[in-house]
Parts: C-alpha cells; structure tokens; sequence
C-alpha cells in the first residue's frame, strides 16, 4: 500500500485520483453528491494547481526541478489527513452543496443556528473544530455534515421544528458525523480503492481513463449511503451532545417523530429516506441505546420561546 | 388598539386552552412491546401492556415518560416505545407539503419562486460557490459567544456519557 500512496506524489496521477475519488463516491451526508464539472475545479483548488500548468510542466518543461516543486505542493494525505485536510475537503463540499442550494438570505437565522450548534459542539469530542452552521434555501428536507466541521440543514426542515432543543438534537446529528469522520472515511476508503485499481490495472497510465471510469459509474456509487450503523451512531452522539448542552434529551426524537409522519411518497424527504433507515427504526435503536438512562435526567431546556422563528 | 388586541387575545385564551385540550387526545402506535406503568418510573406498579403496532391515545408527557390509554388500560411508557401520529394524518400533510412545493400532480416544479428541491439531480448539478462558503464561515461563532449564548438561555451541562449501542450492533 505504501508503494501506491506514493502515487500520490505525482501531480498528475493525483489530480486524476482525486477526481475518481471525489466523483466516484460523494457522500455527503450520504446524500448522493457528484460534483461533475464544478469538481475539477474544485479538485485543482484542492491542490492549489491548474491542470493545464502541470500537463505543460510535466510534458514540456522536464528540465524544471519537479521534485522540489512537489515537495513544496504536498499531496493530500489522503492515509492519514491533518485536520487542515479534513477541513479544507469538507469546505470543497460544502461549496458545492452551497452551489445547489444557497443560504437562507436572513443573517439573524443565520447567527442564532450557529450559536446553537456551537454550544452543542463544544460538548463534543471535537470543541477545538472551526464548527460553521448554515440553513440552506431548499423545501427538502435534510441535513448534511461535511468533513471538518461544515454543517448544514435545510429551510425545510428547519421550519419542521418547533424549538431549540429539537434544533439541538438535529445539529448534534451532524456533529456526531463530523466528530466520528463518517463521511472523511468513506472518501479516504474509496481514494485508497482507486488507488489499488489504478496500480494494478496500469501503473503506467497517464491518461485519465481511472477518471472517465469513475466518471462512469459515478451516479451509481454517489447514490450510495453511509451504512446504518453510521447513522445510528450519529443518532446516539446527538442525543448526548444535546442533553450534555442543558437542552431537553428528546429534541433529536421529537424530530423523528415528524419525519416518521411524513409520506414515503413526499418528495422532500425523497433523498433523506434513501439515504438513512426509517425514522421509526432509528427510533427504535435510540430507545434501545437510552434505555432507563434518560429516567433521572431533568431540567432539561426545550427554549420555545427564543426559538428563531423562520417565515415559510 | 393595542389593548384591543391584547383584550382580543386574552378573551380568545379559554378557547384555546380548551381547543388544545382536545388536541391533545393525540393517536400513536407502540414501536415495541413494552410494560404500561401506573406511574412514570421504571419500578411502578405494573399497568396492562402494549404490543408492537398497537393504537394508542397519547394524554400527556412527563420527562421522558408518555401517559397513554389503550383499549384496556392507562398509564406510563417510556416516549421512544410510541410512534406518534396516524397514517391517515400524515397523508394529509403530504398532500400539503406536495402542493407548497409546487409539486403536485406532475413530479414538475411549477413554481420556482423561492421554492427550491434538493433532489440528487440537482446535487449533480452543483457548482462551488464560494461567496457562499464565505457567508457561512462568516457566521462562525466562538466557543465563548457559544457559551454566553447558553447562559442567556440558562442551559447547564450536566454529566452524561455518550450513549453506546447496544450489544450485537456494529459501533
């Protein structure tokens, strides 16, 4: 495996693994995300480099000391990313998802969700984030963590809310992503996939067939979700990280509960449904993770009455 | 006409209070099978039992304890042990939401003002914007405006270990 990471040090075979990755297996919040054209350039942005400025100097200008400027342009790691990394691939994400839908024109709604999920995120394992929330101008409803911090949440699911606590309990949701790296692993696993084809099909290979082939197949695997467990795990962390905050433990079920009433057949929960188990499963593992251990916890904080309210 | 307006609404009070009361005979159906409490703690007297999909009338809840009536008996369940709503409810607000966003009928959007999906295909379809990614990151909040924010509100923490999941499931 080592030998295949070291790929990675070639710009230009990385370019191309970068982009198999990244179109072959979006997950974004395991909602099926493929970047197509935007993804180039985001990849480039990724690697602070132009695919025509390296075609020219790998080809043209092999005389230039490519090994030094590789050395000052490192290649993502993508093994064992730095938080830096992490954060800079979630911002590429995240900006892409901003391009679908941007956000809510309404800078009070705007603060007021990112106080929330701050308090909540500091009572996560991972305080130290640069955590950003936003509400995003959609009906659907949905939610989406991206590596690094970057949260996300639909209008549409935010006027679905009734008070503080629930909103508590959906952003711990995404935190609990954030914090676990659900999403970071699904991208390095794939990367390192593509890697291992792509050496053992033809290490020689300079062309971007391994990209046009991911580029195949593309909307096949970015339909793909995070596994069940990653949900139910993230499920469990939001509860917590709410309850932790002071804010009422049931706000993530309250939540459900409304998402359970809503028809299959409703096309703004299309994409939710199919990428997380229902919402009566989900809370069917929630009680079995709470048990009695929610008996003694009281006090906790619903906030109705300082809950932003969003016009339709 | 202020005061009219208060008079308006504290004359209109009773009748909501009462209209709520009414509400509040809210349907569920039990997710799992599980013990009906005379009181909502787990060692109370035993009450009747629910099965799984059982209809159930939720009266009230209580911590994290839901007082219910079932066909024989009344009493406490944990809240994650009922599914609230009925089906025939749900269908309604389908039916809304379907209209509010200009989806009725066809699978067409027919309005676009400010009334926007996010189906796969438009994922698909995205472009990196980054003016947007810096609106977001704009709205970053530190952790001390984060706990000042949860003073206002008078949220404490309180110790409680992460929930883990329960054997045999994968972690």
């Amino acid at each position: 495996m080592n030998t295949s990471i070291s790929i990675l040090t070639h710009k230009k075979l990385f370019i191309s693994a970068l982009l198999a990755s990244l179109l072959g297996s979006i997950s974004l919040h395991s909602a099926a995300f493929d970047f197509q054209g935007a993804l180039k350039d985001a990849a480039e942005k990724q690697i602070g480099l132009k695919p025509e400025s390296s075609v020219t100097e790998n080809k043209d200008s092999t005389k230039t000391n490519t090994a030094a400027t590789q050395e000052a342009k490192p290649a993502f790691n993508w093994k064992n990313p730095s938080k830096e990394e992490e954060i800079a691939l979630g911002r590429e994400i995240t900006g892409n998802l901003l391009g679908a839908a941007p956000l809510v024109k309404d800078a009070a709604l705007q603060k007021y969700v990112n106080s929330v999920g701050r308090w909540v995120a500091s009572q996560s394992e991972r305080p130290d984030l640069p955590w950003h929330f936003g509400v995003i101008d959609s009906n659907d409803l949905n939610a989406f963590a991206a590596p690094g911090g970057y949260v996300v949440l639909t209008k549409g699911l935010y006027l679905k809310l009734t008070n503080e606590a629930q909103l508590a309990g959906v952003l711990g949701h995404e935190i609990g992503h954030v914090v676990k790296k659900h999403q970071l692993k699904v991208l390095q696993k794939q990367q390192l996939l593509n890697l291992g084809a792509s050496f053992l099909s033809d290490k020689l290979s300079k062309d971007n067939a391994l990209a046009s082939k991911a580029i195949g197949t593309g909307a096949e695997i970015s339909a793909r979700s995070l596994d069940k467990s990653a949900e139910y795990e993230a499920d469990r962390l939001g509860l917590s990280y709410a309850t932790r905050a002071g804010y009422e433990p049931f706000g993530l079920a309250d939540v459900l509960q409304t998402l359970g009433q809503t028809s299959k057949d409703d096309s703004s929960v299309a994409l939710l449904f199919k990428t997380h188990p229902h919402p009566d499963e989900r809370l069917s593992a929630l009680d079995e993770a709470v048990g009695n251990k929610l008996d003694n916890v009281k006090n906790g904080k619903t906030l109705e009455n300082r809950f932003y309210k969003l016009k339709p | 006409m202020f005061k009219l307006k208060h008079l308006l609404i504290a004359a209109s009070l009773p009748a909501l209070l009462l209209t709520q009361q009414v509400i509040a005979a809210e349907t569920g159906s039990a997710l799992k099978n599980d013990s009906i409490r005379a009181e909502p703690f787990t060692d109370a007297k035993l009450a009747g039992n629910i099965t799984r999909g059982d209809s159930v009338e939720i009266l009230k809840k209580q911590g994290a304890w839901l007082q219910i009536k079932t066909k024989k008996s009344t009493g406490w369940v944990r809240i994650l042990s009922v599914k609230r709503g009925t089906t025939s409810a749900s269908n309604q607000s389908a039916g809304v939401l379907a209209l509010a966003s200009g989806r009725a009928g066809t699978g067409q959007v027919v309005s676009t003002t400010g009334i926007r999906g996010l189906s796969e295909e438009e994922l698909k379809a995205a472009k990196f914007n980054e003016a947007e990614v810096k609106a977001m990151e704009g709205y970053t909040i530190s952790a001390d405006q984060g706990r000042q924010f949860a003073n206002k509100g008078n949220l404490k923490t309180i110790a409680f270990s992460n929930l883990s999941a329960v054997k045999g499931e994968a972690q």
